[in-house]
Order: structure tokens, then sequence, then C-alpha cells
């Protein structure tokens, strides 16, 4: 690490001794670079989209398969298995060709009347299905929240009922709080591996970040930048500012978990 | 840290050279790598079986990408000095590897383990940076255009006759699309290939860059360029951007959907893969022309074949590059897939199949619009030729103005060359 960071001041092409340019790497990338800019933009809004959207489909599921005794394993299983095999070069080529212009996904919408052409090539496009992708993969995060929930204490929600809560009341009233630990937990994680997408998203833009950038997150381009292009003082430069940015996200997180996570034997 | 600052610059002293005591029969393995599709990697296993006909002790293991990733990969390796022995290599980056001394210099195994004859004193110094020769071409090729004519006859329009101007060119594109309602278009933005801008620069009797490395087009001459491209897609002449990154990594013409594509004339094999058909209906034409008369076109190393400096092995390497350079045996098995081939005695044995013919007709019949080689490539040619590209593109998505993508270009072409 203390090498990246001497190598994030310096011009470094590898073939030849890194060169001292102080500030110019930083200095460059929010002043003459505007795919730089371009690219932290999707990576946020791929965060900011994906992770809530992720969030919400474990609960739900995990919610689903905490009211169910029969089966509750195998269900567990198939739910749990996408986020094992999400992330290899195989289902990132399944899914570019599922979403292709002639691909399943777009002749099942034609058939609904749906018309809008290949997700791969369109700006619009591009990272809903990507956040297709990352939410499809909500089998790690569902766990953890099923863990959480077999920890709800069920006298809380008999108490709650025999007050007359309906069952909207009891998840807002009860299970929220009473998972908000793990709430917690799972936003954090998921926030970061959120900002480290890479693998599928050079798969399924052919290394190029397309169609128009979108899909130009800011892994891919640090890795286009340190690889293809030689720049790897620039693309250090871009790592520290990613890992910066992710330290402050998380250190805001924490500070705001203070007035919505509930822990028991909190005196708060 | 003395010594790390010059391991890094590769300073490594001279190269030893060839071993005395070698032995062709000894064990050995090599690493060779090259960029191409499956068709090639079938011709490079044949060419291997042939090579162990005469070496069955050199084993030789070979890995093939498309080729971005190729030099991806290669780019990765060059930083751990873990080059694979044998590579085929490409003109833009021969002067970034060869200043940093990652390539073996071939002159103590020239004539000894490579022969030199079939080469003339031109070809053979195509390999040639800062005095040291780093590679050999395997092949020459020149800018072209291909167009698909049994598609072309599919949908009712006339042939393109080729080296019209480029105007003419879009007129006839726009007939094609025309006629292809909608499934087939007349071709792909020619705007969004370096090359083309190359042409036209050259048709004023300029190159992309001057001897030194400086670049000798203005903004406004790049933004003049992309606004023709504006223009011509505004037609619908074109395929749609979106439509070409669907079916990336085929281009338009590979999957079928346009009727002519700009490119280097021995993409052809490439092209009949893609298409999964034989080439027969496959023709090469001369690409539009600028200003009529003008000496734009060039003969450039279609690709060349050189050995990592990295390499153990530096003897075996060089005779498989001799028997993949040299050889009528690999010119049987690889015709014009890399290109017309440099040595005379690998064309001797290359079957003339009728798209190499082609090939071959082609260079002949453009013989009045070849000029001068341009220098060879600055070093970061390669990113540079891709950021272009890649604004080619966003040109046509019209997620950047003609303006924007000038600035980015200029500036990404700065930091570049400053590098």
């Amino acid at each position: 690490m203390a090498v990246s960071l001497y190598l994030a001041f310096t011009r470094y092409d590898i073939f030849n001794p890194p060169e001292w340019v102080g500030f110019g790497n930083f200095v460059r990338m929010f002043t003459d670079d505007p795919v730089f800019l371009r690219s932290a933009q999707v990576t946020l809004e791929y965060v900011l989209l994906g992770t809530p959207v992720k969030l919400a489909a474990a609960l739900a599921v995990a919610l689903l398969l905490n009211s169910i005794t029969r089966g509750s394993g195998f269900f567990r299983s198939a739910f749990y298995t996408p986020s094992l095999i999400g992330a290899s070069v195989s289902v990132a080529i399944v899914w570019r060709a599922m979403f292709a212009g002639d691909g399943p996904v777009d002749s099942s919408l034609q058939v609904l009347g749906v018309e809008l052409g290949g997700w791969v090539g369109d700006v619009d496009l591009a990272i809903p299905m990507m956040i297709i992708l990352v939410v499809w993969q909500f089998g790690a995060p569902m766990v953890i929240f099923l863990a959480g929930l077999k920890q709800v204490p069920t006298e809380l929600y008999e108490a709650a009922q025999v007050d007359g809560a309906g069952p909207v009341h009891r998840f807002w009233k009860v299970t929220v709080p009473m998972l908000s630990p793990v709430i917690f937990f799972n936003l954090l994680l998921e926030t970061i591996h959120a900002f480290q997408v890479f693998g599928s998203a050079f798969i399924i833009s052919n290394g190029s970040g397309a169609p128009g950038g979108r899909l130009n997150f800011i892994t891919l381009y640090m890795y286009k930048r340190g690889f293809a292009d030689m720049q790897m003082g620039y693309a250090a430069a871009i790592a520290w500012v990613v890992l910066v940015v992710v330290a402050i996200i998380a250190a805001i997180m924490f500070r705001t978990a203070r007035s919505w996570v509930y822990y028991a034997g909190d005196n708060r | 840290m003395a010594s790390a600052a010059l391991l890094l610059a590769g300073c490594g002293g001279e190269p030893a050279g060839p071993s005395a005591d070698f032995d062709p029969n000894a064990p050995v393995t090599l690493d060779l790598a090259f960029w191409g599709n499956d068709t090639r990697a079938g011709f490079y296993k044949n060419a291997i079986a042939k090579f162990n006909e005469k070496y069955p002790k050199i084993t030789v293991n070979s890995t093939f990408l498309p080729f971005p990733e190729f030099w991806e990969k290669r780019q990765i390796e060059a930083a751990g000095r873990d080059l694979p022995d044998v590579m085929q290599f490409d003109y833009a980056y021969l002067r970034q590897y060869s200043q940093n001394r990652l390539l073996l210099d071939l002159k103590p195994y020239l004539g000894k383990y490579i022969k030199t004859d079939g080469f003339t004193e031109s070809t053979l110094g195509i390999g040639v940076v800062n005095g040291v020769t780093t590679a050999l071409p395997i092949g020459t090729n020149a800018w072209a255009m291909f167009t698909n004519t049994a598609l072309v006859t599919k949908t009712g329009a006339g042939a393109y006759p080729g080296g019209t101007s480029w105007d003419e060119y879009a007129t006839w594109m726009g007939a094609v699309a025309k006629a292809g309602g909608g499934s087939v278009w007349g071709g792909t933005d020619p705007t969004g290939r370096i090359q083309n801008f190359e042409i036209s620069l050259r048709a004023d009797g300029k190159n992309l860059f001057d001897d030194a490395g400086a670049p000798q087009f203005t903004k406004a001459e790049l933004a003049e360029f992309w606004g023709r491209g504006a223009q011509v897609r505004g037609t619908g002449a074109t395929i749609p951007t979106k439509r070409l990154l669907e079916v990336a990594p085929k281009s338009g013409f590979g999957a079928g959907l346009t009727t002519s594509e700009l490119t280097w004339d021995n993409f052809g094999a490439g092209y009949a893969g893609d298409l999964g058909a034989d080439a027969s209906g496959l023709a090469l034409t001369a690409p539009p022309v600028t200003k009529a008369g003008a000496k734009d076109l060039y003969l450039k190393p279609s690709m060349l074949h050189a050995i990592a400096a990295n390499s153990e092995h530096p003897e075996a390497s060089a005779l498989l590059v001799d028997f993949l350079l040299n050889s009528q045996e690999a010119g049987a098995v690889f015709g014009t897939n890399r290109g017309l081939p440099a040595s005379s005695t690998h064309l001797a044995g290359v079957k003339l199949d009728p798209l190499s013919q082609k090939i071959l007709d082609y260079e002949t019949s453009i013989k009045d619009r070849l000029g001068a080689a341009p220098p060879v490539p600055v070093v970061g040619y390669g990113s540079i030729e891709e950021k272009f590209r890649q604004l080619g593109e966003e040109l046509g998505l019209g997620t950047v103005t003609v303006e924007q993508a000038v600035d980015q270009f200029f500036s990404e072409m700065d930091t570049i060359l400053k590098k």
C-alpha cells in the first residue's frame, strides 16, 4: 500500500522509473479527465440504486423463507446459489446473450408489448441490466437476514399482536428495529462490494466500458488506465481516491447508524 | 534503490547472444502467443505440428486472445518481465517494447538461426528500432475495403466500384441501407477508425505523427472529420452504434449486417469465419479517396514476430520464428491469413486460394495510390488508436458532442505523448 501511495504521486509507465509529479494526477483527475468523472458518476449510480434494491430483495425472500417450514433448506440453497456463481465469467457471458437485441429478455418483453430493443448497447438500459445481475445475486445477504430473523424473540411478535398490531405494523415496529444491526452490516458490506464491480462489466462491455461509458465503472477504468494505457501512477491515484470515498461513506454510515441501529442491551 | 530503478528501466546490459552449445534436440518448452480467432488458432496448431516434425524435442505451448485482450495481457507480463518466448507482434507497440528492452536483439540470430535470404532490405528494416532489430515482419498489408457481394446482391443494390469520393461512398451506403429495409446497412461509420482519418491526412501529404512523434493534425481538422461522420450517420446509411455493440466482438460486417467495411486487407479469413461461409462472396476494393491522385495508402507490416528478452531459450525461439516466417510448410498452412507473406520463401509455399489471390490482386491494383510508409508508430499509439475508436463509438451513441470528443482526444493524446 505504501508503494501504491507513492506511485499515486508519480508518472509511472512500468518500463521507466517513476517520475514525481506531486498532486498532478489528482488535479488531472478532477479538472482534465471527464472520463474519470463519468466513471465515478456511473459507479455511484450503480451503488446507490443497486445496493438498496439488492438488500430489499434479500430481505423479502428471507422473510418468505422464515415463514415457511417445509422445504426451506431447498429454497435457501436455491436462492443462495446465484451468489456463488454470479460473479463468474460464464454468467456474464450468459447475461450479455440474454439481454442482447434478439435475446430471451428482449423477446419476452416484445410478447408483452414492450419494445425496448437490446439492453447491452443501450446507454439508458445498461446500468439497469447490471443492477438486475447484482440483485439476482442476493443469496449472501439473504442468508444473513435469515439468521437475523431467527434471532428475533417470538414473544415480541406475540405481544405486538396482543396489542392489535397488524403484519405491516409488526414488520416496521418489531422486525426492522430488531434486525437493524443485520441491516447495517449488510448495507455496509454490500455498498463496499458494489464499488468493486468489475468482472461482469468487463465481460459484458468487451472490456471497453461501452455503451457510451455507462459500464465504465471506476474499477474497470482504473484497470484500463493501468494495464492498457500503462499509466500506473494515475491508476494508483484513482485507487486511493476510491479508497478515501469508500472510507468516508463507511464513516457516514457508522455515524448515522447511532440513530437507527438498535442493539439489545443498549441503554440509549 | 538505484539497482531497482535500473531494473525497472530495463538496463540489464548487452544481450548475451546465442549459446555456443545449443542443442536443437534437447528438450525445450516454448510459450507462443498470438492474437486472432479460432481459424488462425487452427493454422498455428497445424504449423506447430509441422515444426515438431523437424524439431520433435521443442514443445510449443500456444495461446491466443482477441487483439485488445492480447495486448492487455502482454502489458501485464511486460511489467513483470515475463513475456512469452515468441510473440506475434504489432507495429503499434514495437517502439514501446523495443525502447524498453523487452524484446530480444535478433541480430546475433539472423543468418544463423533465422534465415534472412527471403527478405528484402526494406522489409528487414521494418522491425528495426533505434538501430536494433527486435522483430521481423510476417507479412505486409494495406488499408482496404471489404464488400460482401453476396449480401449486396441479396438487397438488390448495385456493387460499390471502389476508390470513389467519400460522398459517393456514403450515397452507395445509403442505397444499400434503403434496399436493406432496416436489417442490412451499407457500412459502418468510417469516422470511427483512426486509419480513415490517417488516409485523409495523407491525401494532404501529412501523417498522423511526424518523425519526432508530434501530431500533424489540428483540432479543427479532427472536428471536421468527425463532423462528416455525423452527417453520414444522420442519413441512416450506416449501422447504428447500438446494434454494433450488441454484436461485438464481431464487427457489423462480420455479423452479416453491413455490406462493406474499411479495414486491413488480411482480415478476409476472419470475416469468412465470422460469417460462417466461404470467402467467395467477399470482394476487396480500394477505399474512398479524399483527393483524386492522392498517395494516401501505404504498405505496413500486418504483424511481426518477436522474441522476449526474458526468454530462457532464445535459440529454440529463433528456430520457431524462422519456421513460422520462412518455411514453405508454414506458408502452405497460413496462406495470407497473416497478411501477404514478407518472406519470399514463405510466399513460395502459399497456395493462393481465391481470397489470397484477391489480396495479391488488391495490393497490385493500388500501386498508384501507395505512398511512403509513415514513421514507426509513437509509444502509446495503441492507446491513442483505442481512444479514437471509443470516442467514435460515443459520437455514434450521441453521448458526446464533436467538440467534447475532440477535446478529450487531444487531452488524452497529450498525456500519452508526455508519458
